[in-house]
């Protein structure tokens, strides 16, 4: 549906072009879009909460740090104290170099590189500000012609296919036969053998941008992890270690899982967003932070996938444990003079303290992964 | 039958009350007058209470009932520092607050990796696809016209105890044990479904996933498929709740939680498994040697004493004091579960009580009458295939530390004479 001429639209573009860069250029649309970076870690909307970050409800006019029931970083609520309030402008700073405005952040995100993402961004936001409520829609309708000349288009172009429901031929008769379209859009599981691997290459130059702009907030730029998020890179010969890290290079047995995940749960939060070629570049790319290619132009491809070998692979073997001495069969557990003197206390939680009730909220040793 | 609508009885209905208030509020000006003493004991039985004088409220206050305010500190509780995002993580079940075998659905533990999915149950679909000979799609009103069983069954996450690895950490066996709950599920037998799509002969492995945000996957043998699993759409009678997966959930008796794929929507069919990253990156069991095992899918016989334990200390002194704990095992059901007071010198075989099903918890009691000395108590469950819980350091010398999954190991409480209790380990 166009509702009015292209030229038209673009002429409306060309006017607020003109501009001076503000949130009228934003289209709260396409700042959806780009919130999916966001919404790992912040909320907006109805009910939202605080996550990893705070909810961005009626953040427009809000004073920084001063989300009741969100614990800021110090630095964050000095930055509120000090008088900033966060409007078009003092929120695109923050969002281009978050840590450069405000040192002491625990804002892990590097910040959005292009200042139309920003612009976009904040005018989505604002349709959850209330002190402006009106200029959101004023920027929906200006954008919207050119919007929906290109959806237009496409839709014309992939008219949905017809759907033919066929019985099951079961005892039961029971469902219908699934359609191939529909098996093709779920059934998008690798195998270690290459089995399910879709049409597509990525090189591990091509994979670095990738990974920067969607990855490294949890990941770190290296793979390193930020916070409690998985390692992905590193760690080799540490498995025998005391603390051993586990990553795609020193743990993980096939590279097909890590196509397969990333493909299917990947970016966290924006699932199945990546194309096929993002998910092989960012597949050498991770090959590359973890010294299994050294070329930067190596690219990946399905043609030449099983080629590649994972280092732990061979170090994963069956469930033995009914082997281990303890489950040997036929023994009767002792029920008196089991152990020879007074049994002494050997280890205590209380020293420890890290149970959430006891307010103690430090790190600690162990985990469930 | 009486109209309680009906506006005659209504009018004199009201003008009886108006009577019996006027009575009332004479009764009490005499009772005031008359000054009368207090009587001798418990004024919670001599004085006339609140409840006991004023109504409660009507049957439509809680259209959806909800537990006591006095049990509001039953709850599922995270440890924040175990993981990085609350959307990610896990929570666990206040076992210490429990009796019986079965879990109240709204305190069944919640582990997901993506969030609790929202899915209308007209919505969701099941795929059966791979190596059949029809690929299918159900509707849940489709499910719902297979033959269903009720079968009652524990669901353990395999880090159950992963946090105790190096040595006892988490004060409270709502964290040491709550990753554990045990419902029972109303469902249609997963082979029912691969029959109704006809699985081929070389398909020995099914893939299971879940339609959330992390689009969970694991895979199963198809030997485990066709013998116990369930599609389940109930939980304890009502509809799943959403973060167990509703409308629709995997079963996988006696194998760790994490194959229990909820918001289920897709079933393949393979001839191999697929390596998927909860089955290879997670859950796997690092060893001191450096190799890792993986598909240990079976739950280990595993037991704990809830009370007392830290979050449930003894505060009544010294005389009966009713020690209770869970035990159970994914090979079937518990045979026995001995307790010793001192540290696993003596033991002694307490008492099951209620059902013994196999693949659920079992609930074990010891009624003894304390002195008021110090105890440590440790349980040890032995089942129906002679395995017997080993202790930690057992488990520690056949694996060392680091292999986070499958920790069944024998837990030690400390009582101290005021009936403070501590995690402890003992030598």
């Amino acid at each position: 549906m166009l509702k009015f001429p292209k030229s038209a639209a673009l002429a409306v573009l060309g006017l607020t072009a003109l501009a001076t860069p503000s949130l009228a250029d934003g289209d709260a649309g396409a700042g959806e879009k780009v919130f999916k970076k966001c919404a790992a870690c912040h909320a907006v909307g109805d009910g939202a909460k605080h996550k990893v970050g705070p909810e961005l409800n009626d953040v427009f006019g809000r004073t920084a740090g001063s989300a009741e029931g969100y614990k800021y970083s110090n630095a964050m609520s000095e930055a509120g104290q000090g008088g900033l309030v966060w409007d078009a402008e003092t929120l695109s700073t923050y969002l281009a170099k978050p840590k450069d405005m405000i040192k002491g952040t625990k804002m892990a995100f590097a910040g959005l590189k292009k200042d139309d993402d920003i612009a976009n961004v904040l005018a989505y936001l604002k349709t959850f500000s209330q002190e402006t409520a009106a200029a959101p829609a004023a920027v929906e309708a200006g954008e919207t012609p050119v919007e929906t000349a290109d959806a237009g288009a496409a839709v014309e172009a992939a008219p949905a296919a017809e759907m033919v429901v066929e019985k099951s031929q079961g005892a039961f008769g029971l469902g219908r036969k699934a359609m191939p379209d529909e098996i093709a859009a779920w059934d998008i599981d690798v195998r270690p053998d290459g089995t399910g691997l879709p049409e597509g290459r990525g090189t591990v130059a091509e994979g670095e941008p990738i990974f920067v702009e969607n990855c490294a907030v949890c990941h770190g730029d290296f793979g390193e992890g930020a916070g409690r998020w998985p390692v992905l890179a590193g760690g080799q010969d540490t498995l025998r270690n005391d603390r051993p890290e586990k990553t795609i290079g020193s743990y993980w047995p096939y590279l097909s899982t890590v196509f397969d995940y990333v493909r299917r749960a990947m970016p966290f939060g924006n699932a199945r967003s990546l194309s096929d070629d993002d998910v092989y570049a960012l597949t050498a790319y991770l090959m590359y932070l973890n010294d299994i290619v050294d070329d930067e132009e190596f690219e990946l491809s399905k043609e030449n996938f099983t080629s590649v070998r994972l280092p732990n692979e061979a170090n994963f073997i069956p469930d033995d444990r009914l082997s281990e001495p303890h489950y040997a069969k036929g023994i009767e557990p002792c029920m008196s003079d089991c152990k020879p003197g007074p049994v002494k206390i050997t280890a205590r939680a209380q020293v420890i303290d890290v149970t959430p009730e006891g307010e103690g909220d430090e790190n600690s040793g162990g985990g469930i992964d | 039958m009486v109209d309680i609508t009906d506006p005659k009885r209504t009018k004199q209905a009201a003008s009886r009350r108006d009577f019996l208030k006027a009575g009332l509020l004479g009764g009490a000006a005499v009772a005031a007058s008359a000054g009368v003493a207090r009587a001798a004991g418990d004024p919670l039985i001599t004085e006339i209470q609140d409840w006991n004088r004023y109504l409660g409220e009507g049957v439509d206050v809680a259209p959806y009932g909800k537990p006591s305010e006095f049990e509001a500190n039953v709850v599922r509780r995270n440890v924040p520092w175990l993981t990085a995002d609350p959307v990610s993580s896990i929570n666990f079940t206040p076992l210490h607050e429990l009796d019986g075998i079965i879990t109240p659905n709204g305190l069944c533990f919640e582990r997901h990796h993506g969030g609790t999915a929202v899915i209308n149950p007209a919505d969701h679909r099941l795929m059966i696809n791979g190596l059949v000979d029809t690929p299918l799609v159900f509707t849940m009103e489709d499910l719902k016209r297979f033959p269903r069983e009720n079968r009652v069954y524990f669901l353990e996450c395999a880090a159950n105890g992963g946090m105790e690895w190096r040595g006892s950490q988490l004060n409270g066996c709502q964290f040491t044990h709550g990753m554990i709950h045990c419902v029972v599920y109303t469902g249609v037998p997963l082979r029912y479904l691969l029959e109704e799509a006809g699985v081929k002969t070389n398909g020995k492995w099914l893939l299971a996933e879940g339609a959330d945000a992390a689009a969970m996957t694991r895979s199963i043998p198809m030997e485990k498929a066709l013998d116990d699993c369930l599609v389940a759409f109930k939980m304890n009678g009502e509809a799943l709740r959403p973060e167990q997966g509703y409308p629709l959930r995997l079963c996988v008796p006696g194998w760790e939680g994490n194959m229990w794929v909820k918001w289920l929507r897709r079933l393949e069919v393979g001839d191999e498994p697929w390596a998927q990253r909860e089955e290879t990156s997670k859950y796997t069991d690092l060893l001191a040697n450096g190799k890792a095992r993986r598909h240990t899918w079976v739950m280990d016989v595993k037991s704990v004493i809830t009370s007392p334990s830290p979050q449930a200390p003894v505060t009544h002194g010294k005389g009966p004091l009713v020690i209770t704990g869970l035990a159970w095992s994914g090979n079937g059901t518990i045979k026995r579960v001995d307790v010793t007071l001192d540290g696993g010198r003596t033991w002694q075989t307490a008492r099951l009580d209620g059902p013994s099903l196999p693949k659920a918890l079992h609930r074990f009691y010891l009624d003894i009458n304390w002195d008021g000395s110090e105890l440590l108590l440790q349980s040890r469950a032995i089942d129906d295939q002679g395995l017997v819980q080993p202790t930690k350091n057992e488990l520690r010398a056949a694996r060392g530390e680091n292999s986070i999954y499958h920790n069944n190991g024998i837990q030690t409480w400390h009582v101290n004479n005021d009936g403070v209790v501590e995690n402890v380990e003992v030598s």
